[in-house]
């Protein structure tokens, strides 16, 4: 599903060029769980920002699902991004103004679906994050582990293929991590391909491969055993 | 879509509700001046509609040349109607003499009222489109009918039937009322035509127009047209140039230009400069429509700053659009769904503001202005208005919000850039600059107005009163009355003029003296008046003498004003005789007894006119002026003098205006544009300010932290203040530097209109300054100082 080929991220300020990507290759297959790991500052981030085509590589080629995507304009992205991608922050990103259904609807609106499918989808959605019953309630109203079920269920909504989740648990306590970790591995059962990064040990056993950043580039990947183990 | 776009937005307007009145507000401020000026502007640019041919109808106007200086005016010679009917009749379809619009008493019966009208000829109800509820539409063929408007017959009638009763007019005539036809409404030209006598009444029963029937050289009348279908008003006009320079020798000299001045014309610029068109009201009307284009961007403008301000608590927002799949033209769309859903808001808000303040406004604009409720167009126009206000503020910040990378915003790494906030502080310093602009032009157009009101004026009008005499009955009563109204205590002094003493209703030419230069072209403003004239005025006699009733040959005498003295080029006036050069009916020689201070009796801001007081020998006066004794209230002795008035003249209803008070309605269209002009700076001031204040508490809230850790160190109230406020005053500084040479620049213009105008000084400039500065550090020290008394702790817990 994804390819990656000797992909390098350099940001410039006025006086210094960092290359936060250095020659990364990368491959996911379809029905893979991705862990990303490494320091502060390895470029976990911003490699999942470049795989989520919210930025574009200065260097090298990215596949995805037989597109090419290094290149693209915002707009090219931003379509082939639309149903495809899901995404889960650290810190939820819901909208403020609208309610948990209506963040939840969102996705569906701007792929133009019409309002009695839209409904049944977002209701079963919730329904399944066991978060229906806040529908109608604004984010500020939840607590974190709800905000972040109603996030998912954004995340999902549109029966992505690839779901890239950005630490999901960092803002949460452990009992409501886990929760979260659950929800992504039967996604991830399902048959979605998900990539996270994280800082968590824990989080990353759920996944079916580690791989370690260190300065951009990768320095180690490993294959988890026993899915689940640590559960 | 648009439903979710409208539900963020109204949610977003709800939340922040500090921010939304400011927004809403000024915007609906701005909007309301807009809208007014709008209607004012569509008032003044419909005047006439009621006419269904007013793309036909047009007034004759002439140009003469005066030693060099061309006058023009709508006053032509009588022997120009039958010159063009009968040489340029296909051109017409009709052509109408009419006299001046004149105060008639008219009389049914003890009823006896005071109306405006004319004189004129048959083909009236035709080109004036009357609409005829009484009587016949063709009520002027006989010589001794009269039309009456309906307001004027229900003055007179009350419900009794006025066709073919009897009315007197001027206390003289009997006319016949043959006709009542439908008031011509408010806005529209001839609308104090109250009343229409048949033109050749008015030539049968005056002398001294019998007498012009063939002269050239009297312009005293008016001549109205409407043309043929196929006739084009420029070509006729061209064609009708030369006509009396062609027909009349005597007056070639002066070389008489006539032309058609187009109805829509009439109002809007009939000003003309050296025989030249030069505008008129209608610089008002743009300019209003300038400033009024200007409010609504200021209000436009805190729109764009407020909404880009804030632009970092909506970033996370956009960058959670986008990252769901929302493409940037749907953010645009968006960001204009919110701003269209605000000026709708401030839309309904502003007609709110005008309808509350319509009243006033009409009152001060003397209009009848109504709101358009059941028009249409204005609809129309204001939907257009709506969407037009919503671009233009929103599309600033719509362009700019939606083009914010998610990925900076979701990481929480953005920052707005170094030069984020430049377009914001470019529009600052435009409002500034544009209220700086306001504040100067106001404060110039107050200037100007005073100094023509302090202008020494030449005579005392403090208790003159003028009383219309515009009857047969006065004849020959002056002396009596004069008697009586001093008897009575309440006057100390009475004249009568053949003009009121504001204005100059006659002008002569035809006269020579001794050393008169070859060539010389004389014009001289002509009143007549009785020997008590400077003395009723307390005008003040500056070589030779006053007028002396006990010496018989000051019958032919004259008083001559200082610019008369100049005029004519003579070093001792008085003794100089003036001979009449008419060569077949020559006036009486005159002898000039004494030389008067100059008066004003014309524009304040012109310079005196020549003028000529001459003793009235033949009852020409049209008015008494009377001065009030100052001993008593002016009410007490007006209510004696009507009391005198009444047992004199119980016919004639006892009319008297202040001298004062006549003076005054000269500096009435500067005033009324100083004061709308002063309430449009303050509200344009007033939108500026809250879009500054918007702005200030945006920033206070940006730089909390900051704030905290500065008091932390050390920093005071007073440093704080500095720190918030310097930035915003540095903007208002260079607005400053913008809009005074801008000012002077306009102003200056304005000001070489008026030939008796105000220096401009410095300080003008320098106060404006100052108020803006001022009202800056007002406006930004609310927030500046709450900002900074915060304790410190609190703001760096809330980081």
């Amino acid at each position: 599903m994804i390819t990656i080929k000797d992909l390098k991220k350099s940001f410039r300020t006025e006086e210094v060029e960092t290359l936060a990507i250095n020659g990364v290759n990368l491959h996911v297959e379809e029905g893979e769980f991705v862990a990303i790991m490494g320091p502060s500052g390895c470029g976990k981030s911003t490699l999942l920002n470049i795989i989520g085509m919210l930025d574009n590589p200065t260097e090298g080629s990215y596949n995805f699902a037989n597109h090419e995507v290094a290149g693209l304009k915002e707009s090219q992205r931003t379509q082939l991004r639309k149903g495809n991608l899901g995404f889960v922050f650290q810190s939820f990103n819901l909208i403020d103004e609208l309610t948990v259904y209506e963040n939840v609807e969102l996705p569906l609106i701007y792929l133009k679906m019409g309002k009695s499918e839209r409904k049944q989808k977002v209701m079963q959605v919730l329904e399944r994050m066991k978060i229906a019953h806040r529908e109608k309630h604004f984010p500020q109203q939840l607590s974190g582990g709800q905000q972040q079920r109603v996030a998912i269920s954004r995340a999902v909504v549109t029966n992505p293929k690839l779901i890239l989740a950005d630490e999901p648990t960092g803002n949460l306590d452990s009992k409501n991590g886990i929760e979260v970790m659950n929800l992504l591995t039967e996604l991830n059962q399902e048959g979605t391909t998900i990539v996270m990064v994280t800082h968590s040990d824990r989080d990353s056993h759920y996944a079916h491969r580690i791989i370690n950043l260190f300065d951009g580039q990768i320095v180690t990947e490993s294959k988890n055993r026993e899915i689940g183990a640590m559960v | 879509m648009f439903k979710n776009y409208f539900k963020v937005a109204w949610r977003n307007l709800v939340k922040n509700k500090g921010y939304s009145i400011i927004n809403i507000g000024g915007l609906a401020l701005g909007m309301a001046v807009t809208l007014i000026i709008g209607l004012w502007m569509y008032d003044e640019l419909t005047r006439d509609s009621y006419y269904a041919n007013k793309d036909k109808i047009a007034q004759v106007y002439q140009s003469q040349t005066f030693n060099g200086r061309t006058g023009t005016n709508p006053a032509i010679p009588l022997p120009l109607e039958p010159a063009l009917r009968d040489g340029y009749a296909d051109n017409f379809e009709h052509l109408m003499m009419a006299s001046w619009t004149q105060d008639s008493y008219i009389k049914y019966k003890d009823n006896s009222i005071s109306r405006s009208g004319n004189y004129m000829q048959p083909m009236a109800s035709e080109l004036l489109n009357l609409d005829i509820l009484k009587g016949e539409k063709n009520g002027l063929r006989e010589i001794n009918s009269i039309m009456l408007s309906a307001s004027t017959a229900n003055a007179l009638f009350g419900k009794e039937d006025p066709i073919g009763k009897v009315v007197k007019i001027g206390n003289e005539y009997d006319l016949n009322v043959t006709a009542v036809y439908k008031d011509i409404p408010y806005n529209n030209s001839f609308n104090d035509t109250n009343y229409i006598i048949p033109w050749d009444n008015y030539v049968a029963n005056r002398e001294w127009i019998k007498n012009s029937l063939d002269n050239w050289g009297n312009n005293s009348f008016q001549l109205f047209v409407q043309l043929t279908e196929n006739a084009d008003m420029e070509t006729v006009s061209e064609t009708i140039r030369n006509v009396k320079k062609d027909l009349n020798e005597d007056t070639a000299e002066f070389n008489p230009q006539l032309f058609l001045l187009p109805m829509e014309d009439w109002y809007l610029r009939s000003n003309f400069e050296n025989g030249k068109q030069v505008g008129g009201r209608i610089k008002y009307v743009w300019l209003f429509g300038i400033i009024g284009a200007f409010v609504l961007l200021l209000a436009c403008i805190n729109f764009m700053n407020l909404s880009t301000a804030r632009s970092e608590k909506r970033a996370k927002e956009v960058g959670i659009r986008k990252s769901i799949g929302s493409q940037k033209g749907q953010l645009i769309y968006q960001f204009l769904s919110e701003s269209f859903l605000v000026v709708l808001f401030a839309y309904a808000l502003a007609i709110g503001i005008v309808l509350l303040s319509l009243n006033g406004f009409n009152e001060l604009a003397r209009k009848e202005i109504e709101f358009p409720w059941g028009n249409g167009s204005f609809w129309l126009i204001s939907i257009i208005f709506i969407i037009f206000t919503a671009l233009l503020a929103g599309s600033y910040p719509a362009l700019y919000l939606s083009s914010f990378k998610p990925v900076d915003v979701l990481k929480g790494t953005f920052k707005s850039g170094k030069y984020a906030g430049l377009p914001r502080k470019i529009l600052v310093v435009l409002q500034f600059t544009v209220s700086v602009a306001f504040i100067i032009g106001t404060v110039i157009v107050m200037q100007q107005i005073n100094h023509a009101k302090n202008r020494p004026i030449g005579y005392d009008r403090e208790g003159l009163i003028q009383i219309p005499t515009w009857s047969a009955d006065f004849e020959d009563k002056t002396d009596l009355m004069r008697e009586q109204f001093l008897a009575s205590g309440a006057a100390i002094a009475m004249t009568t003029s053949s003009s009121p003493t504001t204005q100059i209703w006659s002008n002569r030419s035809g006269f020579t003296w001794e050393g008169k230069p070859e060539g010389f072209q004389e014009d001289f403003a002509w009143t007549e008046v009785s020997p008590e004239y400077a003395n009723t005025l307390n005008l003040k006699i500056v070589q030779g003498r006053d007028f002396n009733k006990d010496i018989a040959s000051d019958s032919l005498g004259i008083l001559i004003n200082e610019t008369a003295v100049k005029y004519m080029g003579v070093e001792n006036p008085v003794g100089m005789v003036i001979r009449d050069t008419d060569e077949e009916d020559p006036g009486p020689s005159r002898k000039i007894i004494g030389v008067v201070e100059d008066m004003i009796a014309q524009s304040p801001y012109e310079a005196v006119k020549q003028a000529w007081y001459v003793y009235d020998r033949n009852n020409n006066f049209s008015f008494y002026t009377l001065r009030l004794n100052p001993r008593q209230s002016a009410n007490q002795s007006i209510a004696v003098v009507e009391r005198v008035f009444k047992d004199n003249f119980p016919a004639i209803p006892f009319q008297y205006d202040f001298v004062d008070d006549k003076y005054a309605e000269k500096f009435a269209a500067e005033q009324r544009i100083g004061t709308l002009s002063g309430i449009f700076t303050a509200l344009a001031i007033l939108i500026s300010c809250l879009g500054l204040f918007g702005l200030t508490s945006f920033v206070a809230e940006q730089r909390t932290k900051e704030i905290g850790v500065r008091k932390v160190l050390g920093a005071s109230v007073f440093n704080v203040w500095n720190m918030l406020s310097k930035d915003f005053l540095k903007l208002v500084v260079i607005s400053c530097f913008i809009a005074v040479p801008i000012a002077y620049y306009v102003m200056n213009g304005w000001l070489q209109e008026y030939p008796y105008r105000v220096i401009l000084k410095w300080w003008i400039f320098a106060l404006a300054m100052l108020g803006a500065m001022g009202v800056t550090v007002l406006t930004v020290s609310f927030q500046a100082i709450r900002a900074a008394k915060q304790n410190p702790i609190k703001s760096l817990r809330t980081e």
